[in-house]
């Protein structure tokens, strides 16, 4: 009598499953084709359904197992109820394998690497150029190199870029991934330049908490030399940053990361590259091969506290040595050494940081060399001479989240160029090129930046940003900017690119 | 000079020696890194004193938005299983931590890497993934943890993932799933007679973290103070949930904790309601400690205020 009950609760639940099964075999069908994650929820209800199954089965096995039930004469029926089960779960047992097979085809498409592009657009209105004046006597005020690529004076529209960033794992052992951007600068004719930023091979699985770096890649070193543009919490790259490095720290090299087995995180990196950041005019790119020890050489290490749940603290150290780097234009040979060390503290409150944080952070570089990166040519003192000197630049910014959607901050940088020129502006006359720079005084670079980001969603963001420039001898200058930034398609949040 | 830098050597790999051997120490046990902490409770009753046991998300952090600390990276790196809630839940965060890690045992597809939605049936699959419909979880509402029976698959996920990776302490696991179900069923039972007035109690939320829950006990999902799933009200949506509201005599606001006050109590006072606050994970609020007091907590304290607000059902 209780195996004839079992049996009928049986029966209901195989008649649901049996639905179940049909119900999850239209859908697959009446989607033209289903997206992945369509057929990942299909498999997964299979797998329940298959689990179901197999319950079943084993339940039914065990059942029919049992010893008849003494007195025989209601046999008849039960096992008639029995068949009917039986019948009924191959019959479910076929469909879930139909329905399974459909889920198991495979679509070229599945291996797509992920995909996902960055348009970043801003409006900036500059109130002057600011050159700097060579300091030989000739040349007006504002004449020269612009200082750190910065925009020429007046209003204009910059899609600054447009990013594709492309992700996929290689095979059990390696993933890869690239960056290509087009940006269409005023700077360069409006035309669109297309470049891979960044294309580069990472391991997955090598021992001893290794993994190793190789293509092109934003190096390791500081915190926001390798973001991208579009991804840094302001809307230019600290002026610091451009000069002593110039843009993102890009390479060409292989790299070597460990993550130390301490109950703390300790990372540690050796990174061998062409060069680091942008070309400079003395010969580091990537377009000539030199002597071993003309290759850039990086190294660093970084290290993270959790003062408490709330707050905070992450500390890095940095070096990038060229030690006998050629100098193309001037058949001489040189090196360059940057040192930089860099901070974070957040102040992140447990269950409202996402509405309510602090971030103050900042870097100092030293750069040291013989070579003037910027205005190609050996670096010169005061008086003109060829000199080895040494270049501060730094900046520290803090950002403070009002809520999910507003986020003010404020940045200040301060930079020394590399050479410094011979004669400066009369602070009398308002002569430029005047006066003998005698005080040595190295020039002061400074720019203060309030801004202010809005995100209506996770993938949208629109920020607001002014700077008030003093570049040595040229005239301060006002800059406004307005970004506005999308991203589309897969969302990769990227350890390195955290908050 | 050398000989300075010799000592300092020395004292180097002396500590790192220490470390490694207190961290060899502490190995004993298997050590389990789990992203929630219910997943961490659950797996601490399913593998008793075989396993140390650690969350990385607190209860009253959002866990949509945990993040990265650099901190998760060295426990990850030492884990000998990950335990997740899956469907993308941790999307934002998890990934990216495990490439950082270092730990082939645990990285997805590989037996360290349990999945514990693996035996859900998720809700709310979305059938057409825009972002224009907000931050959309493409493979369904991950929350049914709120869901008892969702506790129970948790388990189930969690007995077996174990068993896998730790074959010699099978029976270990078994007895202590089994003993976790049966307190679970009892508990339902009770649960389920405690709900009984809750039956048709029509409330909203912040964002769809209810969804599991309401469907198991019966109540009515009537909408998101969210416009949309991640995205922060318009005044628009607002308007026209709070005239849906009174509409359809909606009185209970509930806040999950990790959301700000201000808006909950604006619509709550716009239509004579009441804000409640429910954790979504263990140590949401002190009191809930346990997987077993999170969901006897919701339901407590949701009926306290749909009696309050006089929209309980007479049992």
């Amino acid at each position: 009598m209780r195996t004839q009950l079992k049996l009928r609760v049986l029966i209901g639940l195989v008649l649901v499953v049996g639905f179940g099964g049909g119900a999850s075999d239209v859908s697959a069908q009446s989607s033209g084709s289903p997206t992945a994650s369509e057929v990942e929820n299909l498999k997964k209800q299979m797998a329940v359904m298959e689990e179901q199954l197999r319950q079943l089965r084993l339940q039914v096995e065990r059942l029919a197992g049992q010893p008849a039930a003494p007195g025989s004469a209601g046999q008849p029926a039960a096992s008639a109820d029995e068949l009917a089960t039986q019948k009924r779960l191959s019959e479910i047992e076929g469909k879930a394998n139909a329905a399974l097979d459909a889920t198991k085809k495979t679509f070229a498409s599945q291996f797509n690497p992920s995909i996902s592009l960055a348009i970043d657009t801003i409006a900036s209105y500059k109130s002057n150029s600011q050159g700097f004046n060579p300091g030989d006597g000739t040349g007006t005020r504002d004449a020269g190199q612009p200082i750190n690529n910065s925009r020429p004076a007046g209003a204009d529209f910059n899609l600054r870029t447009a990013e594709l960033f492309i992700s996929a794992d290689v095979d059990p052992f390696t993933r890869a991934y690239a960056t290509i951007n087009a940006s269409a600068d005023a700077a360069n004719g409006d035309e669109a330049a297309l470049t891979v930023e960044e294309a580069a091979i990472v391991t997955t699985r090598l021992p001893y908490n290794l993994t190793v770096r190789g293509g092109r890649f934003f190096a390791d070193f500081g915190t926001l030399i390798h973001r991208h543009d579009h991804d840094l919490p302001f809307v230019d790259r600290p002026p610091s940053i451009d000069t002593l490095v110039g843009g993102e720290g890009q390479t060409n090299g292989v790299e070597v990361s460990w993550l130390a087995p301490t109950p703390f995180y300790l990372r540690a990196s050796a990174t061998v590259g062409n060069k680091f950041g942008s070309d400079f005019r003395d010969g580091v790119s990537n377009t000539n091969s030199r002597p071993i020890k003309g290759l850039t050489y990086l190294g660093r290490l970084q290290t993270y506290f959790d003062i408490n749940d709330d707050n905070n603290v992450e500390l890095g150290g940095s070096i990038a040595e060229a030690p006998n780097a050629e100098d193309v234009t001037n058949s001489g040979r040189f090196e360059r050494r940057l040192v930089g060390l860099d901070f974070k503290y957040r102040w992140y409150p447990l269950g409202r940081g996402l509405r309510q944080s602090l971030t103050v952070a900042g870097e100092i570089l030293h750069d040291v060399g013989d070579a003037d990166p910027v205005n190609g040519g050996p670096r010169i003192d005061i008086f003109g001479n060829p000199v080895r000197q040494g270049a501060w630049g730094g900046y520290v910014y803090a950002e403070y989240r009002l809520s999910k959607q507003w986020r003010p901050g404020f940045r200040f940088d301060y930079f020394q160029q590399q050479s410094e020129p011979l004669l400066v502006t009369n602070p009398f006359t308002g002569l430029p090129a005047s006066t003998q720079n005698a005080t040595g005084h190295r020039t002061d670079n400074r720019t203060w930046s309030p801004y202010l980001t809005w995100f209506p969603s996770e993938f949208q963001r629109l920020r607001l940003q002014y700077n008030r420039s003093d570049r040595g001898n040229a005239q301060d200058a006002n800059e406004f900017f307005l970004q506005w930034t999308v991203f589309l398609g897969s969302h990769v949040h990227g350890f390195s690119e955290r908050e | 000079m050398t000989q300075r830098l010799h000592n300092f050597l020395y004292g180097v790999i002396l500590v790192v020696i220490f470390l490694a051997a207190g961290i060899a120490r502490a190995e004993d046990k298997i050590y389990v890194v789990t992203t929630l902490p219910d997943l961490a409770d659950i797996t601490g009753r399913i593998g008793g004193d075989l396993v140390t046991v650690e969350s990385l998300a607190k209860g009253i952090e959002d866990p949509h938005g945990i993040p990265m600390k650099p901190s998760f990276v060295p426990k990850l790196n030492r884990a000998q299983v990950v335990v997740l809630m899956g469907l993308e839940y941790e999307h934002s965060w998890l990934p990216g931590l495990l490439l950082e890690a270092r730990n082939q045992k645990i990285l997805k597809g590989q037996s360290g890497y349990i999945d514990v939605s693996i035996r859900v049936t998720p809700k709310e699959v979305p059938t057409d993934l825009s972002r224009a419909r907000g931050e959309l979880h493409p493979l369904g509402n991950p929350h049914f943890n709120l869901d008892p029976e969702g506790g129970r698959l948790i388990a189930q996920a969690i007995a077996e993932g174990l068993t896998l990776n730790f074959p010699q302490h099978r029976k270990k696991f078994e007895s202590n799933l089994k003993e976790f179900l049966a307190q679970l069923d009892a508990k339902l039972r009770e649960w389920e007679a405690m709900a009984k007035p809750l039956k048709g109690v029509k409330f909203i939320s912040y964002h769809a973290d209810f969804t599991y829950f309401a469907d198991r006990f019966g109540l009515d999902y009537v909408g998101t103070i969210e416009f949309k799933p991640g995205i922060e009200p318009t005044a628009a949506h607002l308007v026209e949930l709070m005239q849906n509201m009174k509409t359809g005599g909606v009185k209970i606001v509930l806040r999950e904790p990790h959301f700000s006050e201000k808006v909950p109590n604006q619509i709550a006072n716009e239509v004579g309601g009441l804000v409640v606050k429910l954790p979504i994970m263990v140590g949401g609020v002190p009191e809930v400690k346990t997987y077993f007091d999170l969901i006897e907590y919701n339901l407590r304290t949701l009926l306290k205020a749909a009696q309050a607000a006089g929209v309980a059902g007479k049992v």
